[in-house]
């Protein structure tokens, strides 16, 4: 192994042998290398210098930097102010309108329509679709395992049908104030056959609509009961539902939870948000601890109606809106 | 071995090299260096060592960029000087408060299901996580929290704002199974969370342990004696999903956050 | 390159026999579970509804199984390996070493059994728990003491270089081991960190990046000091290099855990603290990378014929990638894009399955070589494992990088009207493709140590059958 100690262009090894033939030679570092070396421990002294590195409590906070020269002192706060400023520079024509303006006078300002859609969507995404699902089609639960429930989480919101109503108003006092329909369990009130019997009832007005369904005697003593207990006080005789409660129509094929012969059971059995194996169905509050700003509620009310199922009749007219205050 | 002792670099990088014990002292004192400069200031300067001798969190040493004090008192809670005097009357803005019993056990559980290498609870000062998460972070609202849990990794959201996000009902299926809520989801499914009662004695001692704590204890005017031997009632029948599901809706609401301060200095 | 000197029996080398074989097999059980993991991500039915199997408690038995158990008991068998032969001395204690081995062993099946129950402590790399940290500082003592008086008794007038990273690795991840795990437990199972919000997060970084740093970088160019030399029958390139290597790295790397946090809550001056100094790593880390690659200048040609020597190569080109790659990410703007990515995910795996792992292949082969005194039951298949390991890596890494750098960019992504373009699930169903793509390079990668697994024992039964002795204690 001698011959290593002084291949390479001549240069020796230190001298030094370990486990036979480890050796090192006495190459230099490359020039660049020593070079940069040096660069990188200036480097180092510069950079601490002009950005908050040094640790030293100064006047109740720590020593800033010198700052690049001209620009002033670097913060991460400093750094979000500014990437902000570009960011509101481009969204204040827009904002600083919405500010004022009622959802109702939004949705009819085409200018502004456009701006609230693209701004709802992510807003309405990482917000709402976990329970109302992306673009509002809902979230179906298959129950396809034993322990998994089924139907719907929230009403589908891309439809023209409204347990609140869907006049823009209505969609933007649900998404502030949040909502928490309630239906009374009949386990109590109704014997398992009275159950079954308005359940088939609720079912072949869904199938049939109501009219047909009244006039088939199978279901005739499903009739009976939906008239003479409490159903109507909050469904309505004509089985609608009342906006003013969020009771559902139970007239169409629409359904909120599950419309199966055993999903329409449950429903009625143990009734919604009413204490043990109720159906559970709570709208968030957005106001509560700011989590959405009011600017934000506006838009998504407005993202919301123009799914496509917005009822336009009670929008009030552009005219009437930039009057009405927030 | 050579036969001269020529030295290629310094005399005495050759005694190093020839002295284990000289080369151990010498590893053991440079590696010490950068260590100590980014640790020890933390525990002593104003802006993080939070309320560490201040049990009023009265910390007028706390400035904004402007040098305008930050209002710690606003920050975290103190029941002491606050109108809500116990866990139980405490509501979100009342500032940086610890966890109740319930909470505590939910904690647990997302620690041991390793929840924290998906999500990151720890919001940075940009306009895009403000969008999409709300406030940046601040320092006090980890400060109880031992074995901080901010995540490096954000395989799902992060959730340092969670609270209020969602109903509780929406957690229970979303924990249990994620795609049955969201299709694109690729959390595991946590139904068996459900099965596992809360495991009370061990939730007992670590509130007792909390107090303990050498750096940012709970205060003991916070986790009294009676707040914690109401403890096992308080968790009386509820399961571990419950807890983790009363930790989630805990998470990030704490702080009443005015618009224009600055709360990092 | 002819084997072993003349007088072999002067060295406790059956200890480093079993550390070798002990690597071997937990390479393909770390890596197996990477891909188990990776799968997961890419078909969450995999999770298959057991508690044990979830993302969230299997991600950190892959951690803790490819850098325990896999780089431990590859840094144990290399050390001791190293620290006898070029101090030319048997071990100072062979009993402690044998300690060393049970007790590690016994950690890592600790580990097997906790981490699937989800006894988390809630820190990355650091999840065991309090009783086991407790286990894990007597063995890493014992294999420190066992080491450093082992160098004290060497009969070589100065200490190799390999040695000084070693020493490093062991004096450092005993401070950050120590301080980072302290904990008050609540029962056998559970404690909480004494530490708490930023105070903790600093701690933890500074034990994170210096596990990276000190363990599987300082521990590992260990190893490459001594094999690439011996493997390539060359003399290190500069020995002036290796000084300024030593010291610079061992220095800087210190300063380095505080990227991991830029821009959180902690002040901003520990993340500029970090920033500067992991730029400036750069230089350093290359001085190192260079003084492997030259080394080899005027044998090039080796890499021909020598597949063994093209791990050791390739594993220090990796190694100047991953440098290169972490510092690039430590730089403000680019850490606020890449910080919780599958960016970071992707610089992780160059430096994990690039460097620590291929240059680990290159010093298993060579030492069985010559603890076995034999040849490998068959070269081509090492070639094969060369290249298998290479097209799983770059397949992993670069899988990564896009899909960080994409996720990244989707979360930030205004459009023309200043809102967001991107809603976050939409972020995660674009991860599907690559997390797929990382999945089948994890296999691939994995393919190979099963590879290497049986080359091993093959070439081990070749070696005992023809001494007749039996596999492992070849000699008593
Ligand atoms: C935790 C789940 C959940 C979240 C999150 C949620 N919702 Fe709802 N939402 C519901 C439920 C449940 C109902 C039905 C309430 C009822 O039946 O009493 C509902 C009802 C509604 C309604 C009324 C539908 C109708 O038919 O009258 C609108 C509009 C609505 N949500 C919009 C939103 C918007 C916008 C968001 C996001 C800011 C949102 N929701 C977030 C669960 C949720
Ligand atoms: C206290 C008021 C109230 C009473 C009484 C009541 N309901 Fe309801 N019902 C509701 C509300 C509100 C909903 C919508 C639930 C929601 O989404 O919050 C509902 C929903 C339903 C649904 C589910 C519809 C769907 O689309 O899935 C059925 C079926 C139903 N009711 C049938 C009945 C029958 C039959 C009775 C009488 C035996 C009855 N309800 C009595 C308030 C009531
Ligand atoms: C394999 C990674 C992974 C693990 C482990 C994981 N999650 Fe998730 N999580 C996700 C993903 C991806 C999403 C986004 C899609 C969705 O909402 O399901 C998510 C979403 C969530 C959300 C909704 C957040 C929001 O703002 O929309 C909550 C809450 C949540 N996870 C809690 C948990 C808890 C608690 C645990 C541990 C018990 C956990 N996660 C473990 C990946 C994970
Ligand atoms: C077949 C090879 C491997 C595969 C498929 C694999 C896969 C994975 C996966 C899927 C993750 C989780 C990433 C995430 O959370 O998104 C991970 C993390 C990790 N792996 Fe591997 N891995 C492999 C080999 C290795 C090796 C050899 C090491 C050696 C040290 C290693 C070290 C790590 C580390 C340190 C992390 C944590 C990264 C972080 O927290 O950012 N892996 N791996
Ligand atoms: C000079 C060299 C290096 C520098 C400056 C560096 C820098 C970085 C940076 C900036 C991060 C991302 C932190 C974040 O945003 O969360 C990171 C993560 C990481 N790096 Fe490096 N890196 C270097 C070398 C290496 C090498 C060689 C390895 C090899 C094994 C490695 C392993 C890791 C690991 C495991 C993580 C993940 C930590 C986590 O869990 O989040 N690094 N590194
Ligand atoms: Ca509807
Ligand atoms: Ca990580
Ligand atoms: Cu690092």
């Amino acid at each position: 192994m001698s011959d290593n100690h002084n291949s390479a262009g001549g240069v020796p090894t230190t001298g030094h042998i370990w486990d036979d033939d480890l050796a090192d030679f006495t190459n230099q570092p490359p020039k660049w290398w020593m070079l940069g070396l040096t660069a990188s421990a200036i480097w180092v002294v510069v950079y601490w210098l002009m950005y908050p590195a040094i640790p030293l409590a100064i006047n109740g906070t720590y020593f800033k930097g010198f700052g690049l020269p001209g620009s002033g002192q670097w913060t991460a706060i400093k750094e979000l102010a500014e990437d902000q400023a570009v960011l509101d520079e481009v969204r204040k024509p827009y904002e600083d309108k919405l500010k004022d303006m009622t959802p109702a006078a939004i949705l009819a300002d085409t200018n502004l329509s456009e701006y609230v859609a693209r701004s709802g969507k992510v807003l309405f995404s990482d917000n709402c679709a976990g329970c109302h699902g992306q673009n509002g089609v809902g979230t179906f639960q298959t129950g396809k395992f034993a322990e998994r429930e089924k139907g719907y989480m929230a009403p589908i919101l891309n439809d023209d049908d409204w347990l609140f109503g869907g006049e823009i108003n209505t969609i933007h006092e649900t998404i502030m104030g949040g909502r928490q329909g309630m239906m009374t369990p009949h386990k109590d009130m109704l014997s398992e056959k009275q159950i079954d019997d308005v359940t088939l009832y609720v079912k072949a007005m869904s199938e049939q609509g109501k009219d047909k369904a009244d006039a088939d005697a199978s279901v005739a003593a499903g009739k009976q009961v939906f008239a003479e207990s409490d159903c109507t006080a909050c469904h309505g005789a004509d089985a609608k539902g009342m906006p003013a409660m969020g009771s559902a129509n139970l007239t169409d094929k629409i359904w909120r939870f599950d419309g199966s012969i055993e999903g329409i059971k449950q429903t009625i059995t143990y009734g919604v948000n009413a204490g043990d194996n109720a159906r559970v169905a709570v709208m968030p509050n957005f106001t509560e601890g700011g989590k959405l700003s009011a600017v934000e509620m506006k838009k998504l009310a407005v993202y919301v109606y123009k799914f496509g199922g917005g009822t336009p009749e009670a929008a009030p007219a552009a005219e009437a809106a930039p009057a009405a205050a927030n | 071995m050579s036969d001269h002792d020529h030295i290629y670099s310094t005399k005495f990088q050759d005694k190093v090299e020839r002295s284990t014990l000289l080369m151990f002292i010498m590893t053991a004192l440079t590696v010490a260096v950068g260590g100590i400069v980014e640790i020890v200031p933390l525990f002593y300067l104003p802006n993080t060592a939070m309320c560490q001798n201040d049990p009023s969190c009265n910390n007028t040493q706390h400035k904004d960029l402007q040098g305008n004090t930050i209002p710690m008192d606003k920050i975290v809670w103190n029941p002491v000087t606050s109108e809500h005097k116990s866990l139980a009357e405490w509501v979100p803005g009342d500032g940086v408060r610890p966890y109740t019993a319930l909470e505590t056990a939910g904690r647990h559980v997302f620690i041991r299901e390793g929840c924290f290498l998906c999500h990151s609870q720890m919001i940075r000062p940009f306009r895009d996580e403000k969008d999409r998460y709300g406030h940046y972070s601040i320092a006090e609202e980890s400060m109880y929290d031992h074995t901080y849990q901010w995540g490096s990794k954000r395989t799902g959201p992060d959730i340092a704002r969670l609270a209020g996000k969602y109903s509780d009902e929406w957690h229970r299926k979303h924990l249990k199974y994620p795609r049955d809520v969201v299709p694109e989801s690729v959390m595991p499914n946590f139904f068996f969370l459900e099965k596992n009662p809360v495991n009370v004695e061990r939730t007992v001692k670590t509130m007792e342990v909390m107090t303990k704590m050498p750096f940012n204890p709970v205060p003991t005017s916070i986790y009294t004696a009676d707040y914690i031997a109401a403890a096992p009632e308080a968790l009386k029948d509820k399961t571990e999903m419950d807890a983790v599901i009363a930790y989630l809706q805990s998470l990030g609401n704490h702080v009443k956050f005015e618009e224009g301060v600055n709360y990092r200095d | 390159m002819e084997a072993t000197n003349a007088t072999p029996v002067k060295y406790d080398m059956d200890v480093v026999r079993w550390f070798t074989i002990a690597a071997v097999i937990y390479g393909v059980v770390g890596t197996f579970i990477g891909v188990y993991v990776a799968s997961e991500l890419a078909w969450p039915f995999l999770n298959f509804d057991i508690p044990e199997i979830t993302f969230g408690r299997l991600r950190p038995l892959h951690t803790n199984a490819v850098i325990f158990a896999f780089g431990g008991c590859v840094l144990m068998a290399t050390g001791f390996y190293i620290v006898q032969r070029t101090g030319a001395t048997k071990l100072w204690s062979n009993g402690m070493a044998w300690f060393t081995f049970w007790g590690w062993n016994a950690i890592i099946v600790c580990a097997v059994i906790t981490l699937p129950l989800g006894l988390s402590q809630g820190k990355e790399y650091a999840e065991l728990p309090w009783w086991v940290d407790i286990m894990i500082a007597v063995v890493w003592l014992s294999y420190g003491l066992n080491y450093v008086m082992t160098n004290a008794i060497r009969k070589t007038s100065h200490m190799y270089v390999s040695n000084w990273f070693t020493m490093g690795m062991i004096v450092m991840i005993t401070y950050l081991h120590v301080v980072n795990s302290m904990a008050i437990p609540v029962d056998w199972a559970t404690s909480y960190s004494i530490y708490s919000g930023v105070q903790d997060a600093m701690i933890q970084w500074w034990w994170g990046h210096n596990a990276v740093g000190f363990y599987l970088t300082g521990g590992f160019l260990g190893i490459m000091y001594y094999f690439i030399p011996k493997q390539s029958g060359r003399p290190v390139f500069s020995y002036r290099l290796s000084v300024l290597h030593f010291w610079t790295l061992t220095f800087g790397y210190v300063w380095l855990g505080a990227h991991h946090l830029q821009y959180t809550a902690l002040p901003d001056w520990t993340g500029s603290l970090g920033a500067a100094v992991s730029l400036a790593m750069i230089i350093p880390s290359w001085g190192g990378a260079m003084n492997g690659m030259m080394t080899l200048s005027g044998a090039w040609d080796k890499l021909r014929t020598d597949y063994i020597l093209r791990f050791l190569v390739t594993a220090m080109a990796f190694y100047a990638m991953s440098t290169f790659d972490g510092p690039v990410m430590a730089i403000k703007s680019v850490n606020a894009l890449s910080h919780y990515t599958d960016w970071t995910v992707g610089h992780v795996h160059a430096g994990a399955l690039g460097w620590m792992a291929m240059i680990s292949f290159g010093a298993l082969y060579h030492m069985v070589k010559k603890l076995w005194n034999t040849e490998m039951y068959s070269d081509r298949l090492v070639n094969v494992h060369f290249w298998i390991s290479l097209i799983g890596a770059v397949t992993y890494v670069v899988a990564m990088w896009v899909s960080g750098i994409m996720q990244g960019l989707m979360w930030r992504d205004y459009d023309e009207y200043g809102t967001l373009t991107y809603t976050f699930v939409e972020s995660v169903s674009a991860m599907h493709p690559y997390y797929v793509m990382r999945a089948v390079g994890g296999a691939i990668f994995n393919l190979g140590t099963w590879i290497m697994l049986f080359n091993v024992v093959m070439t081990v039964r070749q070696a005992s059958a023809a001494r007749g002795t039996s596999p492992v204690a070849a000699r008593a």
